[in-house]
């Protein structure tokens, strides 16, 4: 068994998934095959917001396919590991599939390697799995977006990365959004920072407040996004300590609290 | 010249003895289960001895340790490339030491032309009860046994039983919290090793190793090597379950002077 198991020693997982013939490159179609897209289940809106401890994710919970409402339980708010979220809207398919390769991306290289993976590290990951993703995405399906949440141990601080759909990635000061309602509730954000200061001030029950407002108004200006109504969202929060669940009753004493 | 069966067997008779007589000094390995999760502890000089494996599975051996290291990184591959491909419910001790490790290492044992692994190895896979809890040991020719409550490697297999008996004391009562069993854990480490070592114990028998002579032992052990334990933790919410036991969380249980 000697040569078979001492090839891969970088703890580079894909190289392993590789090797091993399980790494699923998808297909480019030839350019004359490709007919209208397909429909496929889709993410709407995720909203990551910096706080006094941390990083708040809150996404709502529909998951869409064309005009359809294929899912209300959709869960697009994960973590990658004890100090990574991500947030996903667009093809929840392909996003799952990523999502499941990440999280045994960064576990395999710290059991291997015997030290955690990096920030950098991860965000570069996260950046490659995208571009593996290019061929379907330039096909008009299989395209999705991610928001990145980290707590940084060595700078003690919350940080927030968005991508886009070819792995280009940026870093944001406060907030970040992705989805379909996202384009829609980008000025409220500049609002809230105008009117009520920077948001990583904020206590986690000021962050969540302002969290569901924007998503109530998200389901408000786009029939995709599903906002608070039928379903409580999501929420999770990523701090010093490890990541954070929100309950449902956390979230629901907030939302009675809301003048809506 | 001709290779007869009588070669095989007088061959397999000298790659054991060989074997044997290294694993003898090694450090052995104790493992038990406890109500909060699993424990594995050992005392080593330097290198890291505990490992994790996947996100319920942690390993530990003794031996050769470029070949524990050839097994970890097995163990770590499949498990991940199995865990990816279908789900982590199905990265199963059994399956990863049953199919992924075990036939390896039996083939390199019976391959009189290649060195054979020098190992015994301990594999631990935590449950959702303490009940589900499982050990496996693994030896050197791919052998392995599977055990509930608690498990041992050590230099010689009459020292991984007396450790067995030290882990799991006749007159115990219920499930032990992490204290009981990190202490228990040492004793049993002590007994072990005192055992393959010293060949007058059989004759005297496992009566003559009293506390005080264990905790004697100990103590000078303590000055050249370091305690290392690490759990499986069954009730955090953390991703990750292993974690290696701090220094102040080990300390409590040593005998000091």
């Amino acid at each position: 068994m000697g040569e078979r198991l001492s090839t891969n020693h970088s703890g580079d997982f894909m190289a392993l998934l590789r090797a091993r013939g399980l790494w699923r490159e998808p297909e480019a179609v030839p350019a004359g095959q490709v007919r209208a897209p397909m429909q496929e289940a889709h993410g709407t809106t995720v909203i990551a917001l910096k706080y006094r401890d941390g990083v708040l994710n809150v996404g709502d919970r529909r998951a869409t396919a064309a005009n359809a409402i294929m899912y209300d339980r959709a869960e697009k708010i994960l973590p990658l590991d004890d100090y990574t979220l991500i947030a996903i809207a667009g093809s929840y398919a392909r996003a799952m599939e990523i999502v499941r390769y990440l999280q045994h991306s960064f576990k395999y290289y710290a059991r291997t390697q015997l030290q955690e993976m990096s920030l950098e590290g991860k965000l570069a990951e996260v950046s490659r799995a995208l571009a593996g993703n290019l061929s379907m995405a330039l096909q008009g399906i299989g395209m999705f977006i991610p928001v990145v949440s980290a707590y940084d141990l060595e700078r003690g601080e919350g940080r927030i990365f968005f991508y886009d759909g070819m792995g280009a990635r940026f870093e944001s000061v406060e907030f970040g959004a992705a989805g379909s309602g996202s384009e829609r509730i980008r000025g409220v954000f500049d609002y809230i920072l105008k009117t009520k200061g920077p948001v990583h001030e904020m206590t986690l029950e000021e962050a969540l407040r302002e969290c569901l407002l924007l998503l109530d108004i998200a389901a408000d200006l786009d029939s995709a996004t599903a906002g608070i109504e039928k379903v409580l969202p999501i929420a999770r929060a990523v701090t010093a300590e490890g990541i954070l669940e929100i309950t449902e009753e956390q979230l629901a004493e907030i939302k009675k609290s809301l003048k809506l | 010249m001709v290779y007869t069966p009588y070669d095989f067997n007088e061959s397999v008779r000298h790659r054991t003895e060989y074997i044997e007589e290294r694993l003898r000094d090694g450090s052995p390995v104790a493992g038990i289960s406890f109500d909060g999760g699993v424990l594995l502890l050992t005392l080593r000089r330097t290198q890291r001895k505990i490992f994790e494996i996947y996100d319920r599975l942690m390993f530990a051996g003794l031996g050769n340790q470029s070949d524990l290291e050839i097994i970890r990184v097995g163990a770590i591959d499949f498990a991940h490339q199995e865990g990816y491909a279908r789900s982590p419910d199905d990265v199963t001790i059994q399956r990863v030491v049953g199919f992924a490790i075990s036939p390896g290492i039996k083939r390199a044992f019976g391959d009189v032309l290649n060195a054979p692994f020098v190992v015994r190895a301990l594999f631990a896979e935590m449950g959702r009860t303490p009940e589900e809890d499982l050990f496996y040991t693994l030896s050197y020719d791919g052998e392995f046994v599977s055990l509930g409550w608690a498990a041992a490697v050590a230099g010689t297999p009459e020292a991984e039983e007396q450790m067995v008996r030290q882990l799991v004391p006749e007159d115990a009562d219920g499930v032990p919290d992490l204290q009981t069993a990190l202490r228990r854990a040492l004793r049993a480490w002590a007994v072990g090793r005192l055992w393959a070592i010293d060949a007058h114990l059989e004759e005297e028998g496992a009566e003559s190793l009293n506390d005080e002579r264990i905790e004697a032992f100990l103590r000078e052990q303590l000055q050249d090597l370091q305690v290392e334990a690490a759990i499986l933790d069954r009730f955090t919410k953390r991703e990750r379950k292993f974690r290696l036991l701090k220094e102040e969380e080990i300390r409590p249980t040593l005998p000091l002077r």
